[in-house]
Formats: C-alpha cells, structure tokens, sequence
C-alpha cells in the first residue's frame, strides 16, 4: 500500500525537499519566518531518491538566500522550491560553499567573534555531514554545533 | 626561492601560514641578527598592544626594538588601555595604527590578531591570543633547537605538563611536522593535546606517541619541552590544584636521558623544572629566552623592509 501525506499544494510560498531525516526541525529553527504563516512538515517520509527523508513546506513566504545557505549546511542536497501561483518557478539543489560569513556564531567562548562586532568567517572542511573551520580561533565545529545567529 | 620580500609588510598570525623554507629562511636570517646593533629601524615606531601580561615576549620584543634603533609605543596591561572604557579591540587598532609602522598584538582571546590584522593597513604581528597561537614563541624554540642541537630535521622531542591549553605546544606542534621530527606528548589524560591536534598529527602521518611517565620517555629524546600548568587558563581552580604538580625535572628524573637532552621551556617555570636543573650544560631555557631577541630583529627588519642591509 503507498503512502499518501494529507498536505495541500501550495498557492505560493517554498518547499525544503529531500532533508535529510530528522533535520526537519533544526532546519526550521535556523529559518527567519514571519509569523503566522502556515507551515507543514514531514518527518521520516519514505523517499525514492533517499530511504527516509523529511520535507518542510512554508505557505505565502518565498526563503531568501540566507535560508537557503543555513539548510545547505544542515542538510547538503536538501532542494528549494519557491512556488507562485501553484507553479514551481526556481528550483535548486542546496550545497554548501567553500567558505561564507556569518550565519553561524562561534561556539568558542574564548573566541574574539564573541566579543566584538565582527561576523564569523567560515572555511568548510568536511560537505556531508558539514563541519566548520572558525578562521579567527581555528575551532572546527561539527553541524550538530552549529547555533545560528 | 625565498627572499626578503616576501616578508615585507607581512602578517603573523599563525605558523601554518609559514611554509618550511620561509621558515628556515628567517631561522638563517635570525643567525646574522644575532650580534647586530645600530639605526636600522631609526625612526620606526613599533606599537606593542599587550592586554595581557608578558615579561618574556614584549621585553625581547622592545629590547630587539631597541637595539635596532626604533622605538616603542603601547601599553603591558589592559587596564591602561582605552579597552577598559569599553573601546572595542578593533577601535583600538585603528587608532594606535595611525601611531606606528608595526604592530605586536597579545590579546586573551581566540583570533584576536587575525581580527586585529584585518582591520589595520599595518603588519600586525601575534604575541600569543589566548589559548590559540603564539607564532613567535615558536620560531625562537625553533631557533634554540637549530642553536643547541645543530639541527631541527628528524629530532625527537618529548613535550611535557600542559598540553591542552599551552598554546606555544600547540604551534610548535604543528611546525614540527614539517621537519619529520618525531613527537611524544607526555601529560596526564586532563591536559593531553586537544583531540583536533592529534588528529592533524594522524592525518599527516606524523609519528607521534603519548605516555604519562616523564622518565620513560626521555631515554631517546633530543629534545625535552617541559611546560607550565598555566593556572589562568583553568575556570575550575580545583582542577588547577590536581595537576599544577604533576611533572617535576630534577637532576635525578635526568638519569634516564642523553647527556646531550636539551631542556626547553617557554618559561615562566613554576616548579616543573628543579633549580639544580639550571647548572645542566644542555639547560637551554634563558638561553631560548635571550634568542628571543635575535629572533626578533630579523621578523621586524623583514616585515619593514629592512632586512637586506644585514642578510649576506
């Protein structure tokens, strides 16, 4: 018998595909959403592409480009779709970068990015699971770490 | 090839952005300071930034200064500093660069220097940011290796006391890797070699073994780097109390190494090296604190662009 999961398509709004399972809520937690928005997510979906996946769909809020960098370091291959007027019109696969700034807070206390109003600078050096190099104090920060900012 | 321009106008932030011939290129050029005195830095003024104590560092670093004919501006303490009205350290740089051709950085926290280095149009150069990196501490222990055993390739040198937190370990450390030296880490499980530094060791393939017992591995050691359990890096001051003992050098822990073991410390010493220690022909400590000095004037004659009128 196939699984059927009772979620509506969206009018418009960004669906967060193929998550790898169980990052469904990090991820959620990592995203700026206005409020009142309504948000549906699946947790441990049978997926052809992965074994088990999660997905999260958030009507009437188009994730930006910082959103879309925080999942690719939560969830590498996770896909973005931005719908408008139930049409898919931009989808892409999520991949971590080389190095980026910000998103991430340090989470070395001793660390000078703690004390001063500077944004953290990132080299990463593993992409699945990701890890994090800190270029100011060289700690490296594995995903389940990462605090959001 | 190497050359004194690359080291004009510089930073110093970590040793890994040193490759090994630039590395044994400043060694060489440290030799030829040694003995140099006179006006090469006339008219340079040097900022020595130190929010946190230091005898050894800045006192070579203004002697070196000195020597040469510049002159310093700055402060030893935080507390003298516009940092204690709430300045910000990048403030502080942008300020005190307008003051100087050079500056030396100590700062108790992680990446203070990298920060301070993105901010100043300056070279900046790293006295030590908390427990993360002091580059200059390790070429002066390179430099005393080189000085007192002849060589640094394929040494075997024994680190003791506080691995975890000691920050000149950790640069040395990671220097040595590229001088196939071969590595034993001695200290009790508390204060091992963060578990990041062992597996980079792994990762380059360096041999490397770690024990508790000091006496036992000194029979093959060229070199012993015997460390401070420093107490200001401990939150828990009990657990400061359970190991600020826990290696002693004395003449008798001695008898089991080489005659020629050479005995370094970044210094200061509290009690892990015995005073009868001090009367060793091979104790190398004040003699690693005095080539602090030479050391010094070369990085700073190379970074400002003066170097040449020395080197051969």
């Amino acid at each position: 018998m196939s699984e059927t999961y009772l979620v509506n398509k969206l009018r418009d709004g960004s669906v967060l595909d193929h998550l790898r399972a169980g990052t469904a809520l990090r991820a959620l937690g990592a995203l700026n959403l206005p409020p009142e928005r309504t948000i549906s997510v699946g947790i441990y979906l049978k997926s052809g592409r992965l074994e088990r996946k999660d997905i999260i769909k958030i009507d009437s809020h188009q994730l930006t480009e910082e959103d879309a960098a925080k999942i690719a370091l939560i969830s590498p291959h996770a896909t973005l779709s931005l719908i408008r007027n139930f049409k898919v019109v931009n989808k892409i696969e999520l991949h971590p970068p080389l190095r980026f700034r910000g998103l991430i807070r340090c989470p070395n206390h001793a660390c000078i990015t703690r004390a001063e109003s500077v944004r953290g600078s990132w080299l990463v050096m593993e992409r699945e699971p990701v890890s994090v190099k800190c270029e100011y104090c060289d700690r490296t920060v594995p995903s389940d770490l990462f605090r959001f900012g | 090839m190497v050359s004194v321009s690359d080291f004009a106008g510089r930073d110093v932030i970590t040793v890994n952005e040193f490759r090994r011939d630039e590395i044994v290129f400043l060694l060489d050029a440290a030799a030829q300071f040694e003995q140099v005195t006179g006006t090469l830095l006339a008219g340079r003024v040097i900022a020595t930034l130190f929010f946190e104590p230091s005898t050894r560092t800045r006192l070579s670093f203004e002697s070196a200064v000195g020597r040469l004919g510049g002159s310093c501006v700055g402060f030893a303490e935080a507390g003298v500093s516009s940092q204690a009205k709430g300045e910000s350290l990048a403030d502080t740089v942008r300020v005190v660069e307008g003051y100087s051709d050079l500056l030396l950085l100590r700062h108790p926290l992680e990446g203070a220097a990298r920060l301070a280095a993105e901010v100043a149009q300056i070279p900046v150069v790293n006295c030590g940011d908390g427990a993360h990196q002091h580059p200059t501490q390790t070429f002066v222990d390179l430099y005393t290796m080189q000085r007192e055993c002849g060589r640094i390739d394929g040494l075997h040198v024994v680190f003791a006391g506080d691995l975890r937190y000691g920050r000149a370990v950790h640069s040395l450390v990671s220097v040595l890797t590229l001088f196939n030296a071969r590595i034993t880490l001695v200290s009790p499980q508390f204060l091992r070699l963060p578990e990041e530094q062992r597996r980079t060791l792994e990762t380059l393939g360096v041999e490397y073994r770690e024990m508790e017992s000091l006496e036992a591995s000194l029979p093959e050691a060229d070199v012993l780097y015997m460390t401070r359990v420093q107490r200001e890096r401990f939150t828990d001051p009990t657990e400061y109390d359970k190991f600020k003992d826990a290696y002693t050098l004395d003449m008798s822990v001695l008898q089991n190494a080489r005659d020629s073991l050479a005995i370094l410390h970044p210094l200061p010493r509290v009690q892990e090296i015995a005073r009868e220690v001090d009367v060793h022909p091979h104790a190398a400590y004040f003699r690693q604190a005095h080539y602090g000095v030479a050391v010094r004037k070369a990085l700073m004659a190379l970074i400002l662009g003066h170097a040449d009128k020395v080197l051969a």
